[in-house]
């Protein structure tokens, strides 16, 4: 309940994976665009959002595919280089989908793929993001997805207020109207 | 004690840091004659001419605005020893040297206000800069070295600007490890074995980011 109202908890909700019926439903026939009547059948592949697909698995009224974000060419390319792979085009929520998806389904492996992902692209890229922040658009940021997004900009943000601090004048400058008055009458 | 300027991150601004900094002694050097000063935090001093007293830096940078006092550079930030820890940091990629914890602050607070009491103050000046970077490029290295099974990070001789530029990036780090890492996320192949396993372990890996 403490995330019911996180925005990115929401949206992350929303990215669709398969589902396989495993009984027929009456009426729900939107569902399946593919369907001639207003009836899903049983046995039939029907791409859900994950909150609806979660709420049904639940239910025991379907089954629950592995999402396109953790097939086969993705664990590849993430052995491969992992700092390279554009993860935000495929799921922007990566590793929260990752973490809720994993008890669905009985892919066990998932959880020790996302820590390899996340190892691996945090000692490439996030462990260098204090000093990458005054790079020009680094060409790794299209890449990041959003919780890795955080943690850089975490490290931006603090980075740029202790620059800021550090070659910013004295605060008290706002007296110049003062110093002036000064001068001018000296 | 959280700093205000922004709640949810649970970290000091840069000026925050600076006022805590206010808080450490300097000595001065009056040129006024004044009894001693009861503040709540102690009281200080009195202020007699050409007899040197200490007294918090707040108070230093205030009185040396109006002319009232010199203020002696600390020893530490006389050129010779900040020459000899700039060579020490360099020398040694596995720890920090001990600086006062306020080095960064301290530093920039007496080259902005008192910058005709300090001796050779460009040098030193640089020199900071210098140390400063050195370090941060120290711990940035040590950055990577995180991993999954760093439940612990020692770092001694960090100072509280340093401390303070990492802490937001680190603490979230460090929590998306222990998320990723959790039980429930890694399955092991017998479970009934390993769990007992990494419970002993939970308490062991320690990673020593800068072994002292």
């Amino acid at each position: 309940m403490s995330r019911y109202f996180d925005i990115d908890d929401i949206i992350m909700e929303d990215e669709h994976s398969a589902v396989f019926f495993k009984v027929g439903a009456n009426g729900v026939g939107l569902l399946d665009p593919s369907a001639e009547t207003n009836r899903v059948e049983q046995g039939s592949r029907v791409e859900l959002p994950f909150w609806l697909a979660n709420e049904l698995y639940l239910r025991q009224a379907v089954s629950v595919n592995v999402p396109p974000c953790f097939n086969l060419k993705t664990r590849r390319e993430i052995q491969a280089d992992a700092a390279c792979v554009d993860l935000r085009s495929r799921c922007p929520y990566f590793y929260e989908l990752g973490c809720k998806v994993a008890p669905l389904i009985g892919d066990r492996t998932i959880g020790s793929f996302l820590l390899y992902a996340f190892m691996n692209r945090f000692k490439d890229i996030l462990s260098k993001a204090h000093s990458a922040a005054f790079a020009v658009a680094p060409r790794f940021l299209p890449l990041l997805t959003k919780e890795e997004m955080q943690l850089y900009e975490a490290a931006c943000s603090s980075m740029t207020g202790f620059k800021k601090w550090r070659v910013g004048g004295s605060r008290f400058e706002k007296a110049s109207i003062l110093g002036k008055k000064k001068r001018s009458s000296e | 004690m959280a700093g205000q300027s922004d709640p949810s991150l649970s970290m000091f601004s840069a000026a925050e840091v600076e006022f805590l900094a206010e808080d450490e002694m300097v000595e001065i050097v009056p040129n006024l004659n004044m009894d001693t000063l009861n503040l709540i935090c102690g009281d200080f001093g009195p202020f007699r001419p050409q007899m040197a007293t200490s007294v918090p830096l707040w108070l230093a940078v205030a009185l040396k605005k109006r002319g009232k006092c010199t203020i002696r550079s600390p020893q530490w930030m006389s050129v010779e020893n900040l020459t000899q820890v700039l060579e020490a940091e360099r020398d040694s990629p596995a720890q920090f040297q001990p600086l006062p914890f306020h080095y960064v602050e301290i530093s920039r607070l007496l080259f902005d206000n008192a910058r005709d009491d300090i001796p050779d103050m460009y040098m030193a000046r640089s020199l900071i800069e210098d140390i400063r970077d050195v370090r941060f490029h120290k711990f940035e290295t040590g950055l990577e070295k995180i991993s999954s099974s760093t439940h612990v990070v020692k770092l001694k001789n960090l100072s509280a600007m340093e401390v303070n530029i990492v802490r937001p990036f680190f603490v979230r780090a460090l929590q998306a490890f222990a998320k990723h890492d959790s039980p429930q996320m890694i399955h092991h192949q017998q479970d009934a074995m390993s769990s007992r396993q990494t419970h002993v372990q939970d308490d062991g890996p320690r990673r020593d980011l800068r072994r002292r």
